[in-house]
C-alpha cells in the first residue's frame, strides 16, 4: 500500500489561490479605467486695468480671438490685423456643410492651416481667446482647442506635433 | 445501489479539474492590473455624460469635481441643481437650460453658494496644512457633456468665477483625433 502511494500523483491544491483570485478579481474591477482621460487647462479673462507703454514696447503683441458661431469660426486680432488671406475672403472659416448642423461639419483643417500661417508671423504668441456662442455644443469647442493647440500633421522626430497656441483663455462670448 | 456508489465516490478519487479555470482567472487577472487605475479622478459615465474626445495629453490632477451632465449639475459627486430641457423661442428646437428660477443674472445661486462652501474648506485646508502645495489656487475639474450647448457651460463658468474658481480643467477622453 505504501508504494502504491508514493507512486500516485497527488495534484497541486489550487483552491486557496482559486480563492485569492476570486477575491482581486472583483477589486480589480471596481478600481479599473478602461478609458484614458487628460485635461485642457483654461483660464477666464483677468478682469484688470492693462497698463502698457506700448510705444515702448517693441514687440508687437497679437491677442488672437477665435470666434465660434454658428455659421463656422472667424479669426481677429484685437491689437494687429491679421494677415489676409489669397484663398478665402477675410478672416471667416465657414462649416463644410450649410448651417453647421453637426460639430464634424466645422472646418477644423482649414482653421490650423490659418493658425500655422499666424504662428508663422507671431512666432512667440501662446495665447488664444475662444469666444464661442451659446448655441455652439460643448463638443465643437474642445474640437477648436484641439484644432489650435498644434498641428498633429507636422510632426518633428520624437512624434511630437508643432506648437500652436497651446494657451486657452474662454470669453463670455455674445448673448 | 447505494453501497455500489459510495465505492465508487471513494475509490475514485476523481476531483474538479479546475486547471483551466486557473488560467482563465490568471489572464483576467493580467488584464485588470493592466488596466488598474491610481488617477486622481475618475468618470461614472452614463446617457446623460457622454465626455468628449480631444488629442490633449496633459494628465488629470485633482481639484473641485464639477459635473455637468444633460439632466444636472454635481460638486463633488453632490447634486446641486437639475437642468431642464425647454424650446428654443426661435428656432423651437429642445435646449438645455438652467432654470431661470435658480439664476441671478448668469449667477446659478446653489452652484455659487456651494462652491464658496467648498473654497472656504480648501482655504482652511491650505493654511492648516502649511505648505504651498496644498494652498488654494481655485482650480476646478469640468466635466461636461459633449452635446450640452455652451450657454450652460458658460454660466457654471461665471458662477465658479464668483467663487473664485478661476483655472478651469476641462475632463476629455484621450484619442488619437
Amino acid at each position: 500500500m505504501r508504494k502504491h502511494r508514493t507512486v500516485e500523483e497527488e495534484g497541486l491544491n489550487l483552491v486557496p489561490i482559486m480563492n485569492l483570485v476570486t477575491i482581486l478579481i472583483p477589486f480589480l474591477l471596481m478600481s479599473a479605467q478602461f478609458v484614458s482621460l487628460a485635461v485642457i487647462d483654461s483660464t477666464l479673462p483677468a478682469i484688470t486695468v492693462e497698463v502698457t507703454q506700448e510705444k515702448e514696447d517693441p514687440e508687437e503683441k497679437l491677442n488672437l480671438s477665435i470666434l465660434i458661431t454658428p455659421n463656422g469660426f472667424t479669426l481677429t486680432g484685437a491689437d494687429k490685423v491679421l494677415p489676409p488671406d489669397s484663398e478665402t475672403d477675410g478672416p471667416r472659416i465657414p462649416c463644410l456643410d450649410a448651417g453647421c448642423r453637426s460639430p464634424e461639419s466645422y472646418d477644423y483643417h482649414a482653421l490650423t492651416e490659418r493658425l500655422k500661417k499666424v504662428k508663422d508671423r507671431y512666432e512667440s504668441e501662446e495665447n488664444v481667446i475662444f469666444v464661442p456662442d451659446g448655441g455652439v455644443p460643448y463638443e465643437v469647442l474642445v474640437l477648436t482647442m484641439d484644432a489650435a493647440r498644434d498641428d498633429q500633421e507636422d510632426k518633428d522626430d520624437q512624434g511630437k506635433a508643432r506648437t500652436l497656441f497651446p494657451y486657452v483663455v474662454i470669453a463670455a462670448g455674445v448673448q | 445501489m447505494a453501497k455500489k456508489k459510495t465505492v465508487r465516490r471513494g475509490g475514485g478519487n476523481e476531483e474538479l479539474n479546475i486547471t483551466s479555470m486557473m488560467d482563465m482567472m490568471t489572464i483576467i487577472l493580467v488584464f485588470l492590473l493592466k488596466s488598474y487605475s491610481a488617477e486622481d479622478i475618475s468618470v461614472q459615465g452614463n446617457d446623460d455624460l457622454v465626455l468628449p474626445v480631444s488629442t490633449s495629453l496633459k494628465p488629470p490632477k485633482l481639484a473641485v469635481n464639477v459635473i455637468v451632465s444633460r439632466a444636472q449639475v454635481l460638486v463633488d459627486g453632490e447634486p446641486v441643481l437639475s437642468l431642464v430641457e425647454e424650446a428654443d423661442p426661435t428656432t423651437g428646437q429642445p435646449v438645455i437650460k438652467v432654470p431661470e428660477a435658480a439664476k441671478r443674472g448668469a449667477k446659478i445661486i446653489e452652484l455659487y453658494d456651494k462652491l464658496v462652501a467648498k473654497a472656504e474648506q480648501a482655504k482652511r485646508l491650505g493654511e492648516r496644512a502649511g505648505n504651498d502645495q496644498f494652498d488654494f489656487k481655485g482650480q476646478v475639474l469640468l466635466q461636461c457633456d459633449k452635446r450640452l450647448p455652451f450657454a450652460v457651460i458658460r454660466e457654471v463658468m461665471y458662477t465658479a468665477g464668483q467663487a473664485q474658481f478661476g483655472e478651469f480643467r476641462f475632463v476629455v477622453i484621450k484619442g488619437s483625433g
